[in-house]
C-alpha cells in the first residue's frame, strides 16, 4: 500500500467513522419532551407551530456567515434536543429579522433569548457573559472602559467615561443593588464583585 | 316546464289542547340515557334516577341504554300512553342532535311536540368531566332537577308554514353560479342569474388549463355558459348588482340594478364593428393589464352574452361629448349614450350565493417586489400568457423585454398560509396550478430551467399526486423545500436572484431566474362583503362566508332559503366548486318543490301592551327579524317576523321594557330552572364552598 492510498484510507474511514457517530440514531431518552414549553416561560412564543419554511434562516445575517441555520434550531426546539442547541444559544445578534419574516409570526430571536435564560439557569455560563457582567457592576458598562477612548473624549471636549466623581460612583453603586435585589450576581456567579 | 304541485299537508295533527293541563300538577316523565358508556361511563345514572324520582311533579324515570333507539322511544311512548305523562324530559346529549328525533317520539305518542325538555349530560357533563366521577353524577342530577323544574312550565306550541315560490337568484356567474343555475333550472324552476362583470364565466374562463387532467377551461366552461344562455328557465342578468334583499325563506324581494351597457342588449348582434371604430384604447381587466381593449368591449371572445358593453371612465364621448363614431357604425342602432341603470325587482323564494374569490395581490412594499420587478407575476398572470386566445397568444414571455425565459421559478403560499398578512388558511389550489403551469411551460418550451420554491406540496385530490410525479418524472422540474427570503434584481438582465434556505439541505441557497411566479393564494371577492350585509350572512375570521354546520349542512347558511357555492364559503377546486353548486341546487329545490316552509315557533313574541316601540331589538337583530310597525293604540309597536327569527333571545335580553319574550325560553321557564338549580335538595355543598373548592388546585 503506497503512501497515497494510505493516506485516501485514513481520511476515508477515519471520515465515515465520524460520520457514523454523528449522524446515530437519536434515542428517546436524548429527548426533553417538555422543552417547547420551557421555552415558552421564558418568552419564546410556541415554537411548535413552525412551519419550517427556512424563511428566518435566508434573512439571518449570521447564518449567511457561519453554520447557524435558524430554522434548524427551531427544529431541535421542536423535537426536544436540548444538547444540540448549546453552541448556538450566543450567536444570535437579536436583529429580529426573522420575526419580521415569519409567515407563522413567530418570533425565532426570542426562542434564542429564551434558550440563553434557561443555560444560564443551568449553569451553563460562557466566560464572555461572566466578564461582561463584572465589567457592568465594576464600570456600569458591559464593555470595560478603555483609556484610549477617554483621550479621545477629552480632545473633543467631553468628560473621560472612567472617573472618580460621586455622581458616577452613585451610578454604579445603584447598578449594584439593583444587581443584588434581582440575585442576577448569584445565578451569573459574581457575587464577590457586588458589594452592598 | 313547471314545478311539481305541492304536496300533501302533512303537519301538527296532535290536538293543541292535549298536555297542555294544569302546569303546576302536570305529570312528569324522566328518560335517562347511558349512551352506552358515553354517559354511563362516567355518571352513575342510578344515583341520577334515585334523586330525579324524589323531585316533584315526576311519575316516571327510566333508564336506557340508548334513548334514541326505537326500544327508548317506545318506552317514552308507552309512559305517555299509559302512565298518562304530560311533560317529557330526556336527559341525554346536545339537543342540537336529537331534540328533533324526541320531539317526533313526543307527538306520535299524542303529546304536543314543544312539550319536551332536553337536558344535556352528555356535552356538559359526562365529556367534560370524565375525570371527576362523583362530581359529574352530582351535576347531572342538578342539571335533570332544572330540567324538571322548567318543563312544568313549558307550554304547548304550534309550527306554521310559508309558501315557497318556485324561483330561485343565483349570485354570482362564475362556474359555481353557472351549475347551481343549470341543475335548479333543468329542475323547472325559474332562475335569475346575476352576475357584476359584462359576461359570465367567472375566473375559470380566464385560466388556461385545468389541473390534473390538462382540459382547456373555456372549452368545457363554454358550451355550459351557452346553455345557460339559452335556457329557458333562466334570465340571465349580466352587468347587474343585487341592491337589496327583504323578506324570509320562500318570498324574498330582490331589488337588482341593472348597470347601463350605453348598448341595447336586444338589438346588439356582437358582430363587433364599433370596437373596430373605436379610438381608445385601455389595459383588458380580463387579461390583468398584459392585454388591450377599446372602450367598448366584450371582455373576451367567448363572452356570454355576446353584448357589448361601453366602459363609461375611458369612453370618449363621455368625457368630451365627441366621437359617436361606434353609434355612426352599427347597423342596428343598438349604442345609446343616453341609457341609464335599470332597477328590477324580483320575488324569489331561495337564494344560491356564488360570489366566488378573487386573488391575492402582494404587499406594493413586500418581500417578493411584485410591484417593483417586472418580471415578477402572478399565477393567474401566466395563466393569461399561456392562454391561446390570451395577450400574447400563448407564448411565454418575460414581460421586460419579450423574450422567452430560461429560467423559471415559482413560489408558493404567496398570500395564504401567512399569519403576518392574516390569511392563515390554505388556499387549495396553488400547488396544484403551479405544477400543472410548470407542466405547461415545459410542453410548450422543453429547454426551459424549473424550480418550484415551496412549504409543503399538497397533492390531495384525485389525480393530483400522479400530475405531481409526472412533472417531475418527464419534465425534472426541480422541488426546493424553502421559503424564499431575498429577491434581488440584476439591472442589466433584469434577471432576479432568488436567495432561499433549501431546509433539507440546511444549505442557503442563491439563484438566477429570468420569470419569477407568485403562486397567489385565494381571498374572497370583492363583493362578497356586500352581499353578506345585504343578506345578513355570518363570514369566518377569514373573510369566507360560513356554512350552517362545517360536516353535515355544509352548503346551507345560518339564514334559512339562503345557499352558498364554490369559493364564497372556502377556496376550492373546480371539480369541488361544481359539486358544492350542485348540492347547493339540490338543497334550494327542496323547499321549492314542497312549495312551502315549516317555522318553528320557537321565535320571540312581542307583547304589544309593554313595548314602546324603541327599536332596539331592530338595531340588534343578527337576522333582521323585528320590524317596526304602527301599533293599535298609536305609535309604532316592534312586530317579529316569525320566518327570520331564530329564537336566539338577543332582543328578549336586549329590551328595556321586557315586551319581548322567546318562546320556551321566556323569564317564567328560565326563572324556574334557576331557582331549581339554587335549591339544597341535591347539593351537598354550598355555593360557597363550592367556590372555595375550585380555588384550591
Amino acid at each position: 500500500m503506497t503512501d497515497k492510498e494510505k493516506e485516501v484510507e485514513k481520511v476515508f474511514i477515519g471520515g465515515l467513522h465520524e460520520k457514523l457517530v454523528e449522524d446515530k440514531i437519536i434515542e428517546e431518552s436524548e429527548l426533553d419532551l417538555n422543552f417547547s414549553k420551557e421555552i415558552r416561560k421564558y418568552g419564546g412564543k410556541d415554537v411548535m407551530t413552525c412551519l419550517q419554511c427556512g424563511n428566518c434562516t435566508g434573512v439571518c445575517p449570521i447564518s449567511l456567515k457561519i453554520a447557524y441555520k435558524t430554522r434548524i434550531i427551531m427544529k431541535y426546539c421542536q423535537f426536544g434536543l436540548k444538547k444540540y442547541t448549546l453552541d448556538t444559544r450566543w450567536v444570535c445578534a437579536t436583529c429580529y429579522r426573522c420575526y419580521e419574516h415569519c409567515p407563522a409570526d413567530l418570533n425565532p430571536a426570542e426562542v434564542m433569548i429564551a434558550l440563553r435564560h434557561i443555560a444560564i439557569r443551568e449553569g451553563i455560563i460562557p466566560p464572555f457573559i461572566k466578564t461582561a457582567a463584572t465589567n457592568l457592576v465594576k464600570y456600569g458598562q458591559s464593555v470595560k472602559p478603555d483609556p484610549e477612548i477617554d483621550k479621545i473624549r477629552i480632545e473633543l471636549g467631553l468628560k473621560p467615561i472612567h472617573t472618580h466623581d460621586a455622581d458616577y460612583q452613585t451610578v454604579i453603586r445603584e447598578i449594584q443593588v439593583l444587581v443584588h435585589a434581582s440575585k442576577y450576581d448569584k445565578l451569573i456567579g459574581i457575587q464577590e464583585e457586588v458589594k452592598v | 316546464m313547471t314545478a311539481p304541485a305541492p304536496q300533501e299537508k302533512n303537519i301538527e295533527t296532535s290536538d293543541p289542547t292535549k298536555g297542555a293541563g294544569d302546569i303546576a300538577g302536570s305529570k312528569i316523565g324522566v328518560f335517562i340515557c347511558h349512551c352506552g358508556s358515553n354517559i354511563a361511563g362516567v355518571v352513575d345514572c342510578g344515583k341520577v334516577r334515585e334523586a330525579s324520582e324524589k323531585l316533584p311533579g315526576v311519575v316516571v324515570v327510566k333508564e336506557n341504554k340508548y334513548t334514541c333507539s326505537d326500544l327508548g322511544q317506545a318506552e317514552i311512548i308507552k309512559a305517555i300512553k299509559e302512565n298518562g305523562v304530560q311533560r317529557v324530559v330526556v336527559a341525554s346529549c346536545s339537543p342540537r342532535l336529537h331534540e328533533p328525533t324526541f320531539r317526533k317520539c313526543v307527538q306520535q305518542a299524542g303529546l304536543n311536540p314543544y312539550l319536551l325538555q332536553m337536558v344535556n349530560i352528555r356535552e356538559q357533563c359526562s365529556w367534560v368531566h370524565s375525570h371527576e366521577k362523583e362530581k359529574a353524577t352530582e351535576k347531572a342530577a342538578n342539571l335533570v332537577q332544572m330540567g324538571v323544574s322548567k318543563a312544568g312550565k313549558l307550554k304547548p306550541l304550534e309550527a306554521r308554514e310559508v309558501p315557497v315560490e318556485p324561483t330561485s337568484l343565483v349570485i354570482g356567474g362564475g362556474v359555481a353560479g353557472i351549475q347551481a343555475a343549470l341543475d335548479l333550472a333543468n329542475m323547472g324552476f325559474k332562475i335569475y342569474l346575476v352576475e357584476t362583470q359584462p359576461s359570465i364565466g367567472g375566473k375559470m374562463a380566464q385560466l388556461d388549463k385545468t389541473f390534473p387532467t390538462g382540459d382547456c377551461a373555456i372549452c368545457i366552461l363554454a358550451p355550459k355558459m351557452v346553455e345557460l344562455s339559452r335556457h329557458p328557465n333562466i334570465t340571465l342578468l349580466s352587468y347587474s348588482d343585487v341592491e337589496e334583499v327583504k323578506g324570509y325563506v320562500g318570498s324574498f324581494e330582490v331589488k337588482v340594478r341593472r348597470k347601463a351597457r350605453f348598448v341595447h342588449e336586444d338589438k346588439c348582434v356582437g358582430c363587433g364593428s364599433c370596437a373596430e371604430v373605436c379610438p381608445v384604447k385601455v389595459d383588458n381587466e380580463f387579461d390583468l393589464g398584459f392585454g388591450q381593449r377599446k372602450a367598448v368591449y366584450v371582455p373576451f371572445p367567448q363572452a356570454v352574452p355576446l353584448k357589448y358593453t361601453i366602459d363609461k371612465v375611458n369612453c370618449l364621448h363621455f368625457k368630451s361629448g365627441k366621437c359617436l363614431l361606434c353609434v355612426k357604425k352599427c347597423s342596428n342602432q343598438a349604442i345609446d349614450h343616453e341609457m341609464e341603470d335599470e332597477i328590477l325587482t324580483l320575488k324569489v323564494g331561495t337564494i344560491v350565493v356564488a360570489t366566488g374569490f378573487d386573488t391575492y395581490v402582494p404587499k406594493r412594499k413586500g418581500v417578493y417586489k411584485y410591484w417593483e420587478y417586472e418580471n415578477v407575476i402572478t399565477g393567474l398572470e401566466l395563466e393569461r400568457m399561456l392562454n391561446a386566445s390570451g395577450p400574447t397568444g400563448g407564448h411565454l414571455i418575460r414581460p421586460s423585454d419579450g423574450n422567452p425565459p430560461k429560467r423559471v421559478a415559482f413560489i408558493q403560499c404567496v398570500g395564504s398560509r401567512n399569519k403576518k398578512i392574516g390569511n392563515n388558511y390554505c388556499s387549495r389550489v396553488c400547488c396544484m396550478y403551479a405544477i400543472k403551469n410548470a407542466q405547461i411551460v415545459m410542453e410548450h418550451e422543453p429547454e426551459t430551467e424549473i424550480a418550484v420554491y415551496y412549504n409543503d406540496i399538497r397533492a390531495f385530490g384525485k389525480g393530483f399526486e400522479e400530475l405531481y410525479h409526472r412533472v417531475r418524472e418527464d419534465y425534472a422540474v426541480e422541488f426546493i423545500r424553502g421559503r424564499p427570503a431575498k429577491l434581488t434584481l440584476d439591472p442589466k438582465t433584469k434577471s432576479i436572484k432568488i436567495r432561499a434556505e433549501e431546509t433539507l439541505l440546511n444549505k442557503i441557497t442563491e439563484r438566477e431566474f429570468d420569470l419569477v411566479v407568485l403562486s397567489t393564494g385565494l381571498i374572497p371577492s370583492e363583493g362578497s362583503k356586500r352581499i353578506g350585509k345585504i343578506l345578513s350572512l355570518t363570514q369566518s375570521p377569514d373573510g369566507f362566508f360560513m356554512e350552517a354546520h362545517p360536516k353535515l349542512r355544509p352548503v346551507d347558511t345560518a339564514m334559512d332559503g339562503i345557499y352558498l357555492a364554490g369559493c364564497a364559503q372556502s377556496p376550492k377546486d373546480i371539480p369541488d366548486s361544481v359539486a358544492q353548486a350542485k348540492a347547493a341546487a339540490s338543497s334550494a329545490a327542496a323547499p321549492m318543490f314542497a312549495r312551502k316552509v315549516r317555522i318553528e315557533p320557537l321565535t320571540a313574541i312581542v307583547n304589544d301592551d309593554l313595548c314602546q316601540g324603541c327599536g332596539l331589538c331592530v338595531d340588534l337583530c343578527p337576522y333582521s327579524a323585528p320590524e317596526l310597525v304602527p301599533g293599535d293604540k298609536g305609535g309604532m309597536r316592534a312586530h317579529v317576523i316569525e320566518a327570520l327569527c331564530h329564537g336566539c333571545g338577543t332582543c328578549a335580553a336586549s329590551c328595556p321594557q321586557k315586551a319581548i319574550s322567546p318562546m320556551q325560553f321566556t323569564d317564567d321557564q328560565i326563572y324556574s330552572e334557576i331557582q331549581a338549580a339554587l335549591t339544597e335538595t341535591t347539593r351537598r355543598h354550598s355555593p360557597k364552598k363550592k367556590a372555595e373548592a375550585e380555588v384550591s388546585p
